[in-house]
């Protein structure tokens, strides 16, 4: 494996590992998230320049509008956590425990 | 210059490990800006400047500046940073999970380096992410328009999640 290859693959290793094993906050969580589509985004556009297959340079665009999409949708379930519990701490969000 | 650009791919692997690390929303943000800085200085180096552009206007100036100021509503008395242990711990196991893997794997030939630019395939008159992005607006314009309608409905989901005082689906609680 080429040494840039293992570093965006690792990236997106330690960024889902992260969403994985969270701790307090929920925007932390949105973070990490955020990490996942950035190091999505670096090898999708590193891909028609390795393969010289310029058509595919509209990947990582419309990637990037969507991870917008989730991006914003992620804010505002942060934004009624914090307004129904006071903050976006996860042991709030405890309705499904037993 | 391929020593430049593992560099940048180094740095990018350590910002993505800062926000990993899950610290306290302040500084995990910073480490997120530092990977999107260092990624982006591996696309300019490799020749694809309008994706390199593209990220760091709407993630950048867009989603993040848009992340930093939701993260008031994220407050700790003792925030913790890079040299609170729980980080450290946090960040020293994904490495160890990381490395564990490599080594099981059998991460072979990892001493092949070597980077293609995007005139690997001769000059023509059309840069080739330019061109690449312009089909979008071409031959894939029913791509357009359902990014389109996404981010338009994106819009409507937002409002009726973050809608009123106890009133819509998910206050009522």
């Amino acid at each position: 494996m080429s040494p840039l290859h293992f570093s965006f693959y690792s990236a997106f290793t330690f960024s889902s590992l992260g969403l994985a094993f969270h701790r307090t906050h929920l925007i932390s969580a949105l973070l990490c998230l955020e990490s996942m589509m950035l190091s999505m985004f670096i090898p999708l556009s590193i891909w028609p320049v390795e393969n010289q297959t310029p058509s595919f340079a509209l990947v990582p665009i419309l990637m990037l509008a969507f991870s917008a999409c989730e991006a914003g949708t992620g804010l505002a379930m942060l934004v009624a956590s914090a307004r129904t519990h006071g903050s976006d701490h996860l042991h709030n969000l405890n309705l499904l425990q037993c | 210059m391929t020593y430049f650009v593992i560099f940048l791919g180094i740095c990018f692997m350590l910002g993505v490990l800062a926000v990993a690390s899950n610290p306290s929303p302040y500084y995990g943000v910073v480490g997120l800006v530092v990977a999107s800085v260092m990624g982006c200085g591996w696309l300019v180096s490799l020749g694809v400047s309008f994706v390199s552009l593209a990220l760091f206007l709407v993630y950048l100036g867009g989603m993040l500046v848009v992340f930093v100021y939701s993260v008031s509503l994220a407050a700790d008395p003792y925030p913790e940073a890079w040299g609170d242990w729980r980080v450290v711990g946090y960040g020293l196991g994904f490495v160890l999970v990381v490395w564990m893997g490599v080594v099981l794997g059998g991460l072979v030939d990892f001493w092949k380096v070597g980077v293609v630019t995007v005139d690997g395939g001769g000059v023509s008159f059309v840069r080739l992410d330019f061109s690449g992005v312009a089909v979008f607006y071409s031959c894939g314009v029913g791509l357009f328009l359902v990014a389109g309608w996404g981010l338009l409905l994106a819009l409507f989901v937002v409002l009726e999640l973050v809608r009123g005082l106890s009133r819509g689906a998910i206050r009522a609680v």
